[in-house]
């Protein structure tokens, strides 16, 4: 197996940017413009009006709770249209200016639905799906909301789970790889191009139940090195969400990339492990 | 009386006796440590210094230039070695009161160690601290902690939507908050058709909402004190980790300076403050904020590890600022600050245990520096102060470091004249500086004191860096010595002048490429500084010389006398005769000094006048009126006369006119006389009897002129070499008189006479001559009188 047969090239997507006025979501678009901009690709922004929020504020006797205050007011349906309208205006704006100072295309796409649904639904195989990992409707202290779970799971193309980033000393693309895996090439080609961007040095973790392989780590350095990029590449056993999240704040990591072939998914640890890497995500199919 | 023999050479001239000085040249002599002579000043000064009680600080006062400062310096270097060596002082943050730091006294040398060992410590809090922070141990407990807050908050969230679903209402997120919406399948009836409801079934809904939303209510009503109670608990957390952090060093520096508790205070108050601000460490990008970190300095002011003995201090601008310290500002982006790192030690500080020098007319010229020194002395201790704020004139907070405590002995020099200003208007004076030390300007010239002397010139000799003198130049020294001091039983103790000549006769000799100075250097030196000093006198001279100033130096001249005046000028003094001229007619007992009317005499002068009226009257009238109008006048005097030294020459004068008898004009005369007509001493004798010499010379040639002065003043005389001479070959005079009889024969050749049983004088004799005179004036008064009275009586009777 040769790094070139490994990774094949693919054609480059869209960027879909989803939405939502929340102060995570305009730090998320303005990283999915700089992701645009180095990729050369058409940006989508997608505002989808939650249904059920809509068809709540339609009852006379339901009150919004805020979320700070606990105080309990009364919901209107024409209020809460006007709100959406202003946050999808804000959104719109956002957009136009972030792609604007970058010279990009972009349109914004309204939508009506579960969020979740109308996103997978606009979404397409190649493209990448950006946005924050919580929400204005995540619950307090969430660091991982619902809509961010669902296409986590369930998106066809790559899943960008933006967060702030941390401390500059944490400076390395970490990518998180089954040893076993299939889907390695899209996630190392995702890392790789992080890592290019981002002018960081890159760590591939390997996790093995039959220790090191050189092979596999020769060929991914071989790889990296044909790209320009200071890499290195460590195996680690088997272990829980928890153990594997240490190693990878150990490394020093500025932003993650996995595999949903992962086998933590199978294990049910990647919710553990996002929700623990407080770090910008990024899931490939 | 008999007319007073003239003086001899060796009467006008005290020589040095080369065989009392025991060296060839002065490098073989031992320096001396103190002056001698001194006594006085030196028993004053060591009792001064000394002295522990307050107020025992000492003034040293004497003329400018006699080496004041000097002396005291040595001095007090000497006696300041043997004593202990005060403690360092530093200033430290006050973390209770910030603008107020404090004091912190340490024994000599430790301040140094200490200012290193925070250094060090702040330094380790740099970097140990954020390394405490970012450590996996820190991090994992502060993981635990948000953790566990979030569960809790989410838990009644959970526990709320759980309920919501089991009842089939949807708990939704709204931009703001939340809201609850009856559903079915997971997504929230549309509002048309939950109107269909029965209205038990409504009701049923709407009761479980308003639950729900009281529940989710109570519940966010919670999360502040959660948070509350997370921040308290991770602050203990931060203060657990610093605290183990700063166990070690501090527990260190707490061991070493167990002896000083206040620095042990001071250890435990800055790990206090570290903990109450860890989280100003945590930064590790950053590090701590320097201002943080500034605060644990320490600001040494007074550094006396390398101190030997008791600090002496010699404060050159002895202002406010320089004496009691400052505090120092710097410049930030336009602003000005200060904390008390700023804080600036003063003399006073410098000198805390030992001793500070002062000039007085200095401190006395700075604003409120007087002021401020008394303050501090009474209260012995130094408050720094802003002189600004002393004249109210700022009121932005600043720093009010902690008073340190003071032990000094302030050392005042200055001259007599401010010494008795001060003791006489300022009331705090005498309370301060109870010790006088007043200089000896003159030393005693005796057998024991030329062997020192001249170790004094040869150690004056090498602090001016000048060549070794042979014998004979410390000789000639020693006579010119007498000659400043003008009198031949003393020695001038005047530093300036002494060094001042030596370094010219050394300049001198070096011209004369000479390895010693020799006696011709010295005279050369003194020649050289009164040539230069010559002009006025030359042209003085040259004025007499022309017949500008009527000066006669021969013949004979009634009603006209020589009499001698000395004028300064800056550092030099000469002397010049002037003529007085006397007029006399009967008149009522009335002596008129011109010099007075016109405002051109003083009061000694006048009184000296009123004296010899009175001598005149007592002497010559005693039992009648003195019926005599007469004048004194210095002729083409324009400037003031001052002083009695010419009441001898002014009787004499006046006698003349009186009787017509002539003065010789070739002697002339200085000398005060008092009501009995016995001569008193006067000043200034060497240069009167040089210039009067000097005029005679020019005025074609010195031959049997000569000069009469009090008796008393023949120790005073310290001529030069060449009137010596012609008093040695006889053609200069210089009589000693002791009374006025003796003037009066000496100018006129005539035998005053003594009285006899009736106070009658000898027929032919002088005093005759004056008492018939006088008595012819009376006569004619009484006529005029008589005359008046008939006039005025037959006036009185024809009315």
């Amino acid at each position: 197996m040769t790094a070139e047969q490994q990774l094949p090239v693919e054609p480059v997507g869209r960027v879909l940017i989803l939405l939502d006025g929340s102060r995570l979501s305009l730090a998320a678009l303005e990283a999915a413009a700089d992701i645009a901009h180095a990729r050369k690709a058409e940006v989508l922004g997608v505002f989808v009006e939650e249904v059920n929020l809509l068809r709540s504020a339609g009852y006379g006797f339901t009150r919004e709770v805020g979320r700070n205050s606990g105080v309990a007011r009364p919901m209107d349906l024409a209020a809460i249209e006007a709100r959406m309208r202003s946050l999808a205006e804000q959104a719109r704006r956002s957009l136009e200016r972030a792609m604007a100072q970058r010279g990009l295309a972009q349109a914004l796409t309204l939508c009506r639905g579960r969020v979740a649904d109308e996103v997978l639904n606009l979404a397409r195989p190649g493209d990448l799906l950006v946005l924050g990992r919580v929400g204005w409707s995540g619950s307090p202290g969430s660091r991982l909301g619902s809509t961010a779970r669902v296409l986590v799971s369930q998106a066809l193309g790559d899943v960008l789970l933006w967060a702030d980033p941390p401390m500059r000393s944490r400076n390395r693309i970490v990518v998180l790889l089954n040893h076993d895996q299939g889907a390695n090439h899209r996630a190392v080609r995702v890392g790789a191009e992080l890592a290019r961007r981002n002018r960081q040095p890159l760590t591939i973790l390997v996790r093995t139940e039959t220790g090191r392989d050189e092979r596999i780590a020769e060929d991914l350095l071989a790889y990296m090195e044909s790209e320009g990029i200071t890499a290195r590449v460590s195996f680690l056993p088997m272990a829980s969400a928890g153990a594997v999240a240490r190693v990878i704040r150990e490394e020093g990591a500025s932003q993650l990339v996995l595999s949903r072939q992962c086998s933590l998914f199978r294990e049910q640890g990647a919710d553990t492990l996002l929700i623990e890497m407080n770090l910008p995500v990024t899931v490939t199919p | 009386m008999a007319i007073p023999a003239a003086l001899t050479e060796d009467q006008i001239y005290h020589r040095c006796p080369l065989d009392k000085l025991n060296f060839e040249t002065t490098a073989t002599l031992e320096e001396l440590e103190l002056p001698f002579g001194q006594e006085r000043l030196l028993r004053a000064m060591e009792f001064g210094a000394s002295m522990e009680a307050n107020g025992f600080n000492l003034f040293v006062l004497g003329p400018s230039g006699a080496g004041k400062h000097e002396l005291v310096r040595q001095f007090l270097d000497k006696h300041a070695s043997g004593q202990p060596v005060p403690s360092d002082w530093c200033h430290v943050f006050n973390f209770q009161q910030s603008d107020k730091p404090n004091a912190i006294e340490l024994p000599p040398g430790e301040g140094r160690m200490f200012k290193r060992d925070m250094s060090d410590l702040a330094a380790e809090l740099k970097t140990a601290i954020p390394a405490t922070f970012e450590s996996e141990e820190y991090q994992a407990r502060i993981q635990e902690l948000q953790e566990e807050v979030t569960r809790r908050q989410q838990k009644g969230l959970f526990a709320i939507q759980e309920e919501a679903n089991a009842n089939n209402i949807a708990m939704i997120t709204t931009p703001a908050g939340f809201t609850f919406a009856p559903m079915r399948n997971g997504e929230v009836i549309e509002p048309e058709e939950y109107k269909t409801f029965s209205d038990d079934e409504k009701a049923l809904v709407e009761a479980k909402v308003e639950d729900l939303q009281k529940k989710l209510q109570q519940a966010i009503q919670q999360v502040p004190r959660l948070r509350k109670e997370v921040r308290e608990r991770i602050h203990s957390l931060n203060e657990e980790m610093v605290q183990l952090t700063l166990g070690g060093p501090i527990g260190e520096l707490r061991e070493k300076w167990s002896h000083l508790p206040e620095v042990v205070a001071y250890l435990d108050a800055v790990r206090e403050d570290v903990v109450e601000h860890a989280e100003a460490f945590q930064d590790s990008e950053n590090g701590a904020p320097a201002g943080l970190l500034n605060r644990y300095r320490v600001n040494l002011l007074v550094d006396n590890s390398e101190t030997q003995g008791a600090p002496v201090v010699y404060e050159d601008l002895p202002n406010h600022q320089h004496l009691t310290g400052q505090i120092e500002h710097r410049a930030h982006q336009g602003n000005l600050y200060t904390d008390f790192t700023l804080i600036r030690a003063g003399s006073l500080h410098r000198a805390n245990g030992g001793f500070l020098i002062l000039d007085a007319r200095r401190i006395l010229t700075q604003p409120m520096a007087w002021e401020s020194l008394k303050r501090i002395l009474f209260s012995n201790e130094i408050r720094i102060e802003s002189l600004e704020r002393l004249y109210g004139l700022a009121t932005t907070v600043s720093q009010q470091p902690e008073p340190i405590p003071l032990k000094v002995k302030v050392v005042l020099v200055g001259d007599r004249t401010l010494y008795y200003l001060l003791a006489h208007y300022d009331p705090d004076f005498l309370d301060l500086f109870k010790v006088e030390a007043d200089f000896e300007d003159d030393l005693d010239r005796d057998g024991e004191s030329y062997q020192l002397y001249a170790r004094m010139l040869a150690t004056m000799a090498k602090s001016v860096k000048a060549r070794p003198m042979d014998k004979p130049a410390v000789g000639r020294l020693i006579e010119h010595a007498s000659r400043l001091a003008g009198d031949q039983k003393k020695l001038t103790a005047h530093d300036r002048v002494l060094k001042d000549l030596l370094s010219e006769a050394n300049h001198w000799a070096a011209r004369a490429d000479s390895k010693h100075i020799g006696i011709g250097h010295i005279q050369q030196a003194i020649d050289e500084r009164e040539f230069r000093a010559s002009r006025i006198r030359e042209r003085s001279l040259e004025q007499i010389y022309r017949g500008v100033v009527m000066i006669a130096t021969d013949g004979e001249q009634a009603g006209q006398v020589n009499g001698l005046s000395v004028l300064q000028i800056g550092a030099t003094r000469f002397g010049q005769p002037t003529r007085i001229t006397a007029t006399a007619r009967p008149g009522k007992g009335q002596v008129v000094d011109i010099e007075r009317e016109a405002k051109l005499g003083g009061p000694i002068h006048s009184k000296a006048v009123m004296i010899l009226s009175r001598f005149l009257a007592g002497r010559y009238a005693p039992m009648g009126d003195l019926s005599l109008s007469a004048s004194l006048a210095f002729e083409q005097s324009y400037g003031g006369v001052e002083g009695d030294s010419a009441s001898v020459a002014e009787t004499c004068v006046l006698l003349s006119a009186i009787t017509g008898v002539p003065l010789k004009q070739s002697l002339a005369v200085t000398g005060s006389m008092n009501q009995h007509g016995e001569v008193q001493a006067v000043g200034g004798v060497n240069e009167k009897i040089e210039g009067f010499f000097n005029v005679c010379k020019k005025n074609g040639g010195v031959n049997g002129h000569g000069v009469l002065l009090p008796a008393s003043n023949v120790e005073h005389l310290m001529l030069n070499e060449e009137v010596r001479t012609a008093v040695r070959e006889g053609v200069f005079a210089i009589y000693p008189m002791t009374h006025i009889d003796q003037a009066i024969e000496l100018m006129t050749g005539m035998a005053p006479g003594s009285p006899d049983d009736e106070g009658g004088y000898p027929e032919g004799s002088f005093n005759r001559r004056v008492a018939d005179r006088l008595a012819e004036y009376a006569k004619v008064g009484q006529k005029k009188e008589d005359a008046q009275d008939n006039d005025s009586g037959g006036k009185n009777g024809d009315r």
